[in-house]
């Protein structure tokens, strides 16, 4: 081969080059990947969707009225019966707001997040505050991973799907229900001081099973969180039912505690 | 070891006064110091080289091993998510560059590169270059190249299959496939490997943030290398990469990383002393997370690099070389963490080297580089030079001064990130480069079968890239914020010896030291500043003993006790990062140290069994700190290997 026919085959192959680098500067493969989808994920009645990442937000919806409006508009989307309320955060004199001696407020302590985890905690001040705000009519509020009901019994069942409750509702007479329960450690709400492993909990009353469908572990850290899908069921005020399950934690670009949740009410 | 070394003289019966560069290794080919191929021992750039005989004897499975047992200095640390960082005589993972062939490696975190990516079936050789290298490598040269030399092609048709099991479900297979045709030589190699994530316990009331779970892994690296030689002198390469890790973090939500790589090489001898080489390479690295639920694969980050090289070289008739170098780079960034989300960057460099052999005692290596980078319009020269003296035919003197320089990332300059709600990291386009300047010196003297070198370093370094003190922006004490900010100049320095023998009845040994010495860090108003990586521990060894012997043609064995120890190291941490006022404490991380005993057999040249237990001293840390071994104890590690 002579250099000069050489050298022109090198120089074709450079602008051959130059072309492929240019056509591949955004890279290859683009469609292993999907792109995330437009929240709500599912509108579908049965299914609700919701956003609970925020750290001061309640989240409250009544199964009845969702019932309700699933029956008289063909096209209404559950997920639209969400009614957002924040957290109570500022500071106002103590004496005022007292219920069955749990006070309303802001419980600080600090947590072992960087050590042996949140197991090891101590109490280091309250701060008194408004009390919860809530609708008129709910049945159950979400924050992150913990659930609260408006005075509703739990009970976890061993379904995995809520297609596979019985058609005969005497099953449920053999579930043991558990009520709400104060709390001020688990509702994480202030968290400035968080390197620190300082946090601003809500004292407020939590139903432990139903929150039990999503657990934050610390350790490790980054927390883990542990889903437990299986249905949950309700026992309203009025004494009817409704079943719970959570499908799934993370919206689709993966930001945690948007929560899509299966329902069925009444049972 | 002294043992060792009075055992081999005494049955060393056949030494000579001359030396024995073959058995040390000296004669080996090394390129990374000037880009031109270089016998070890007559390279004008102290370069230290890990061989494929040193990989095999280490038993290392991952490159953080291997280093960690063949160079003092050298630690890889953990982010609390267990991003692996590497520090390297005082250098982070940002400021060191890694190469695979001479070629950059897509993405990173926490301005460390994907060890992972780096498959140990397929590394030949390790060099390493301590020392600003800017001149010939550009950006991120400051502390010293780490150039991984992967395997060629092969020219005979061979088979090997390898299969390694330790603790925690560890297991590892690799397959390699060579073949050779009349002008085309072909290779083709797999490797697999997962381990399980496990729980590491802490005693109570650690100093510092401690990790509780090693989370595992599922990985798959496969690599095809193509040569095409048409005729003497004329050479045509291509390859293609495909890399795949899992990282089970969260069971349903696994994080990922690919990457897709390739490039294209054409090699030209023409002429008795020219030779031209132009190359095209392409390396993708993306990071997604899979949602076990929807089923959706996210992608969330994505590094595209294209680069096209070209370089010339001419050798003249006294055996001094010109090396003249043109490179063009596309950088792509697409990270949903960035203002913006994607950035392009182009970079461009041209370069001249000339390696003057004065005589047959002096060679001098001058080096000057001219980088441009698009965005922010940065453009720098870097110049460095080298040279070696050969005092005696056993005395070697090499010395250098050179410039490193770091770009600031686009990541650096554009991140905005939200981290769990504990500060919001955000870029600076403001940013000025950083800026090294090294000086170097090292000595080596080898006789008969022993060789010892010593290199001590000193580095100043202006405007270096980090994260600056957390603050409040506007008296909003509800939102923390981290700023990538220059910090105010500051030194390093170092000291490395590494004494080794090696004798033709089989047993070597190696023993080597590194003492590190870095400044606290200070920001431009001359504040302390905190170091989001952890610090350089002040003395480090490595040690290695190992004995091989063939007994017949169908029987070998090989034994070898390799150890490291890490001296302790404090840290400065600011005592409270909402009121910098309070000052900062001293966490001191402890030293600790390892031993691995591994025994091989070899059985009619086709079989090797090897067995392995790790830490041999059953070494546990009382904290699980982000720089432990990550160790639960003795690991015994278990090997096959069949070549056909």
């Amino acid at each position: 081969m002579k250099p000069i026919t050489l050298a022109t085959y090198l120089i074709k192959s450079l602008a051959l080059l130059t072309v492929v680098t240019l056509s591949g500067c955004e890279g290859i493969f683009k469609s292993v990947y999907d792109e995330p989808e437009s929240e709500p994920q599912s509108t579908t009645d049965g299914h609700l969707y919701i956003d609970a990442s925020n750290w001061q937000e309640w989240h409250y919806i009544d199964l009845r009225s969702v019932a309700e409006h699933v029956a008289t508009y063909t096209d209404f989307n559950p997920s639209s019966l969400w009614e957002t309320i924040e957290i109570p955060t500022l500071g106002i004199p103590e004496e005022f707001f007292e219920r069955n001696n749990e006070k309303a407020g802001l419980y600080t302590y600090w947590y072992d997040v960087f050590g042996e985890g949140i197991s090891n905690q101590e109490f280091i001040g309250f701060t008194p505050t408004e009390p919860q705000p809530e609708p008129d009519q709910w049945t159950f509020a979400v924050h992150r991973n913990n659930v609260r009901t408006n005075g509703c019994l739990v009970a976890e069942t061993e379904f995995s799907s809520l297609s596979q409750i019985p058609d005969d509702s005497n099953w449920v007479s053999t579930l043991v229900f558990t009520p709400d329960e104060w709390n001020q450690t688990e509702v994480w709400t202030v968290q400035d001081r968080m390197l620190n492993g300082i946090i601003g909990n809500q004292g407020i009353y939590i139903n432990k099973v139903l929150s039990g469908w999503l657990k934050m572990l610390i350790p490790p850290m980054p927390p883990l969180y542990e889903i437990n899908c299986h249905v949950f069921v309700l026992k309203l005020t009025d004494g009817s039912f409704a079943a719970l399950q959570l499908e799934d934690y993370m919206n689709s670009s993966g930001t945690k505690c948007c929560l899509s949740i299966n329902y069925k009410y009444p049972l | 070891m002294m043992l060792l070394f009075i055992y081999s003289f005494a049955q060393d019966t056949g030494q000579t006064d001359s030396c024995d560069w073959d058995v040390l290794n000296l004669n080996e080919i090394v390129v990374t110091g000037t880009r031109v191929p270089k016998l070890l021992k007559d390279t004008p750039v102290q370069t230290s080289l890990i061989t494929s005989k040193d990989i095999e004897r280490s038993d290392a499975t991952d490159i953080q091993g291997l280093l960690q047992t063949e160079l003092p200095g050298v630690e890889f640390s953990y982010a609390m998510n267990q991003q692996v960082h590497l520090n390297f005589g005082g250098f982070g993972g940002q400021s060191l560059l890694f190469l695979v062939d001479g070629e950059r490696m897509a993405g990173e975190t926490l301005d460390d590169v994907d060890f992972s990516r780096i498959d140990m079936n397929n590394v030949e050789r390790i060099e390493i270059v301590r020392g600003a290298s800017s001149a010939l490598y550009g950006s991120n040269a400051c502390g010293g190249i780490i150039n991984i030399i992967t395997k060629g092609a092969t020219k005979k048709c061979e088979l090997n299959l390898d299969v390694r099991f330790s603790r925690h479900e560890n297991r590892r297979y690799m397959l390699s496939l060579g073949n050779s045709f009349k002008h085309i030589q072909n290779s083709l190699s797999v490797t697999a490997s997962r381990m399980n994530s496990y729980t590491v316990h802490n005693a109570p009331e650690a100093e510092a943030p401690v990790v509780n779970t090693i989370f595992g892994h599922k990985t798959l690296n496969v690599r095809e290398h193509l040569i095409w030689e048409p005729f003497i002198g004329l050479k045509f390469s291509g390859r293609a990469g495909f890399y795949m890790r899992e990282l089970p973090r969260e069971i349903k939500a696994p994080d990922r990383y690919r990457s897709y790589n390739g490039g294209l090489k054409g090699e030209w001898d023409f002429g008795f002393n020219d030779r031209l080489e132009f190359s095209y390479t392409f390396d993708q690295y993306d990071k997604s997370q899979y949602n076990g639920f929807s089923g959706l694969d996210i992608r969330n980050y994505s590094n595209v690099q294209n680069s096209i090289r070209a370089l010339y070289n001419h050798t003249f008739a006294d055996g001094s070389m010109l090396t003249v170098g043109l490179d063009y780079m596309r950088d792509y960034l697409m990270n949903t963490k960035l203002t913006g989300s994607k950035k392009t960057q182009d970079c461009g460099d041209g370069f001249v080297q000339y390696d003057w052999k004065a005589s047959n005692r002096l060679e001098v290596v001058g080096t000057l580089r001219y980088d441009y980078f698009s965005d922010g319009r940065i453009s720098r020269v870097t110049p460095k030079i080298s040279a070696r003296y050969r005092l005696t035919s056993r005395l070697n003197i090499r010395t250098a001064y050179g410039i490193g320089f770091r770009t600031p990332t686009l990541k650096e300059k554009y991140y905005e990130f939200d981290m769990a709600g504990i500060w919001i990291v955000k870029g600076n386009a403001e940013l000025n480069p950083e800026t090294a300047h090294n000086f170097n010196f090292s000595v080596d003297y080898t006789v008969s079968h022993y060789n010892i070198t010593g290199t001590a370093y000193y580095n100043h370094t202006k405007n270096k890239i980090t994260t600056g003190l957390p603050y409040y922006l506007n008296d909003n004490t509800s939102q923390l914020y981290l700023n990538y900010e220059n910090l105010a100049d500051f030194n390093s320095c170092g000291v490395e010896i590494t004494a080794q023998g090696a004798w033709r009845n089989g047993i070597s040994a190696k023993l080597s030291y590194a003492l590190i010495y870095e400044q606290n860090s200070r920001n431009k108003e001359d504040k302390e500043a905190n170091s989001q990586f952890m610090p350089a521990r002040p003395h480090s060894l490595t040690a290695r003993v190992g004995w091989d012997r063939s007994f017949s043609g169908n029987y070998s064995m090989a034994i070898d006790l390799s150890g490291r120890f890490l001296s302790a190291v404090s840290n400065r941490d600011y005592k409270d990062y909402y009121d910098l006022s309070k000052g900062m404490v001293s966490v001191r991380y402890p030293a600790y140290t390892l031993l691995k005993l591994s025994v091989s057999q070899s059985f009619l040249g086709k079989v090797r069994l090897t067995i392995a237990l790790d830490n041999l001293l059953n070494y546990r840390p009382k904290y699980y700190y982000l720089n432990a071994p990550l160790t639960e104890g003795i690991n015994f590690i278990m090997g096959a290997t069949l070549t056909l």
